[in-house]
């Protein structure tokens, strides 16, 4: 597993020097990108970062697993075998990004749609075991709507409340699946 | 032949009970409901319905699921000709000329044309789906550890092959979803893989919850990113039917593009999505005035819809017959299936004759239904298009979320369905593709077992890939579509696709 392992801190060094200019900086630097017309960070560098980053992962968690042999494969060889072919493929990109006088620009990511939708995702995950489906749906539909640029609050109110009283009858009532309404209030 | 009436005989007694019968209705209505909606495709449609058929029997949930599978084909058509947008991949092809008609005022004839060639194609593809599902499970039944991998490979030679964009990309995004599977307690030793002490990953990423992901979530990032310009149709739909000048001038795209997609969906790796796109060339090539494809000829939304259903229902072949899930929409089969404690697989067909034969039956009733259905309710259609989708996007997000919760009461299920929405919609910014990798997400796991078992058998010797002339044959097979990607002239057609 030591191929595993250098490969895995290879692309995290990789990953670490040029990780200033992937995401989080993305939107700006693609901005300048096309602003300027300069070689910056394309997409095929930006992809080939990510999969070295997630090979690294893979790699550093497949790194305490035992490989085995051919005869008695452990449970280490494919994930660690895996993590090498997938950061290979990532540096295949990364070099092919550099001989490419103007591949694809970054573009821009928009941050509110994320933020919102899955933050309403996750706002159901974390409540509907304790406050029930009465807050996770209405609390899902008003945090997703700040992800759309129009934004009209008694519509969204009207709407989330109409929501959750439907999925409250369908899959409660009619379906009977085991979600919790409002476990504070009520029990289940 | 006799076996064969007998086969679908039990089928249809077990189809027609009021039960299946009214499960079957329910999947096609509530299929084509969330299908037709724009950007939802059958796999986030199927995931977010799923829920719905747990109180069901196995025979009865299965039925229902299928129902579910082809309203939500046939919805992504609808919104394809009615709105500038395919639900789904394989409507893209509809859109082209569907859309044109549509602006034309012959909406009506163009979902007519559309329902008429999915149902002949459906039935087509039914039969062949009763004649080839027993002999092939009997042939699946003398395959050995290795000859399932090489045909696994096969599969994943196909699905990147076949995704568009970088050749590169695709076999980065196939290695990614193997990995993916290797998530979880190794099954031979019982030791926990790359879960990072997390106990909710011990027993796997869920399929359901990558798929939604990749697909529902990160569809609705995608679309609040770039809106798309909806064009709704306005006005008049126009008659139903075609005419009959109409209908002499379809039928033979409708045969051809069954011939196509049938064939195609048998594939694994996600051969159904080439149907229609064949299709489409095929009908231009022979028109005797090509110039009249994408400005709204009829041949150009009755090849591409037979292909497309056609495709849709053969790719049940590989599952029901081998165990393989030949794409995302079938793995998610897998999922509802082995909730209901049915193993896909060549047992099926003789373990439990009356779910397969009934599912079969039922296919054929889904595609009449939906026939029936469809067309009187396009007004409804045309209604739900027009919610605008600043409301339509959060029920979207409620309906995955509660789905999600559901398939295992897990909360955690939802967290990582939303750090899957966020990695499908990094990945879809970074140029890749996510088909592919979900292809090789389901087929990882057999993939591995099957690997390890060969070697085992075969005391860690390679060559048993080689000796093995199933598999020496699958593995050639696997080589040649490989090289086939890699000619220069379709390497650019591919690249061009993308854009």
């Amino acid at each position: 597993m030591r191929g595993v392992a250098e490969e895995a801190t290879a692309a995290m060094v990789l990953q670490q020097s040029e990780s200033n200019s992937t995401p989080d900086h993305g939107r700006a630097l693609a901005k300048e990108a096309e602003a300027s017309a300069r070689p910056g960070i394309n997409q095929d560098l930006a992809a080939g970062l990510f999969l070295m980053a997630l090979a690294a992962l893979a790699g550093w968690q497949a790194s305490h697993l035992t490989a085995g042999s051919l005869r008695q494969i452990g449970p280490g060889l494919l994930p660690g075998a895996l993590a090498v072919l997938t950061g290979l493929s990532g540096l295949a990109l990364v070099l092919r990004s550099r001989g490419q006088q103007n591949g694809v620009p970054l573009g821009r990511w928009g941050v509110r749609g994320p933020v919102f939708v899955l933050g309403a995702a996750v706002f159901f995950g974390l409540t509907i075991r304790s406050l029930g489906l009465v807050v996770a749906g209405p609390g899902v539909v008003l945090i997703a709507v700040l992800a759309s640029p129009e934004r009209r609050w008694r519509e969204a109110l009207i709407f989330a409340l109409s929501m959750t009283l439907f999925c409250v009858v369908l899959f409660k009532l009619l379906l009977q699946l085991p979600i919790p309404l409002l476990p504070i209030l009520i029990g289940f | 032949m006799a076996a064969l009436i007998d086969n679908l005989v039990l089928g249809f007694s077990t189809a027609l009970s009021f039960q299946n019968l009214l499960l079957c209705f329910l999947g096609c209505l509530i299929g084509t409901l969330i299908g037709v909606l724009p950007g939802v495709g059958p796999i986030a449609t199927i995931a977010m319905l799923l829920p719905l058929t747990f109180s069901v029997d196995s025979t009865g949930a299965i039925i229902m699921l299928a129902g579910i599978y082809y309203g939500a084909q046939y919805g992504g058509s609808t919104s394809a000709i009615l709105v500038n947008i395919p639900g789904e991949t394989t409507s893209v092809v509809t859109l082209l000329d569907g859309h044109q008609m549509a602006r034309q005022g012959r909406a009506g004839v163009a979902l007519g044309t559309a329902a008429i060639a999915s149902f002949i194609a459906g039935t087509i593809a039914t039969l062949v789906i009763a004649a080839l599902g027993l002999p092939l499970s009997q042939l699946a039944l003398l395959f050995g550890p290795a000859d399932y991998f090489s045909l696994m490979v096969v599969g994943l030679a196909c699905s990147v092959v076949l995704a568009r964009g970088s050749l590169l990309k695709a076999v980065a995004m196939v290695l990614t979803g193997l990995l993916l599977s290797t998530v979880g307690t190794d099954l031979d030793t019982g030791v926990e893989r790359l879960t990072f002490g997390l106990p909710e990953l011990a027993d796997g990423i869920d399929f359901a919850v990558l798929a939604m992901g990749l697909f529902g979530f990160a569809e609705i990032l995608k679309n609040l990113a770039e809106p798309e310009q909806t064009d709704v149709v306005r006005g008049v739909i126009g008659r139903l039917l075609p005419s009959r000048a109409d209908f002499k001038q379809a039928l033979g795209p409708i045969l051809r593009g069954t011939g196509l997609g049938a064939l195609l969906g048998i594939l694994p790796g996600n051969g159904a999505v080439l149907g229609p796109f064949a299709a489409y060339a095929v009908e231009k090539k022979l028109a005797k005035d090509p110039s009249r494809f994408g400005r709204g000829a009829i041949e150009g939304v009755a090849g591409p819809e037979a292909a497309n259903n056609a495709g849709a229902q053969t790719a049940f072949i590989p599952l029901l017959t081998l165990g393989i899930p030949p794409n995302a929409v079938m793995a998610l089969m897998v999922g509802a299936m082995t909730i209901h404690g049915i193993i896909p697989g060549p047992q099926v067909i003789t373990k439990s004759p009356e779910l397969f034969w009934g599912m079969v039956a039922s296919m054929w009733l889904g595609n009449l239904m939906l026939l029936v259905l469809n067309l009187p309710l396009v007004g409804i259609w045309v209604r739900l298009l027009k919610v605008p989708y600043r409301l339509m996007f959060p029920s979207i997000l409620l309906f995955c979320c509660i789905g999600v919760y559901s398939i295992s009461n897990s909360p955690a299920n939802v967290l990582f369905t939303a750090l899957f929405g966020l990695v499908g919609y990094v990945l879809y910014k970074l140029g890749f593709e996510p088909a592919p990798l979900l292809i090789g997400f389901v087929l990882g796991r057999l993939f591995e077992e099957k690997l390890r078992q060969a070697l085992t058998l075969s005391r860690g010797n390679f060559m048993v890939f080689l000796e093995r002339p199933v598999s020496a044959s699958l593995l050639v097979v696997a080589l040649v579509v490989f090289a086939v990607a890699l000619v220069p002239n379709l390497k650019k057609k591919r690249e061009q696709l993308a854009s």
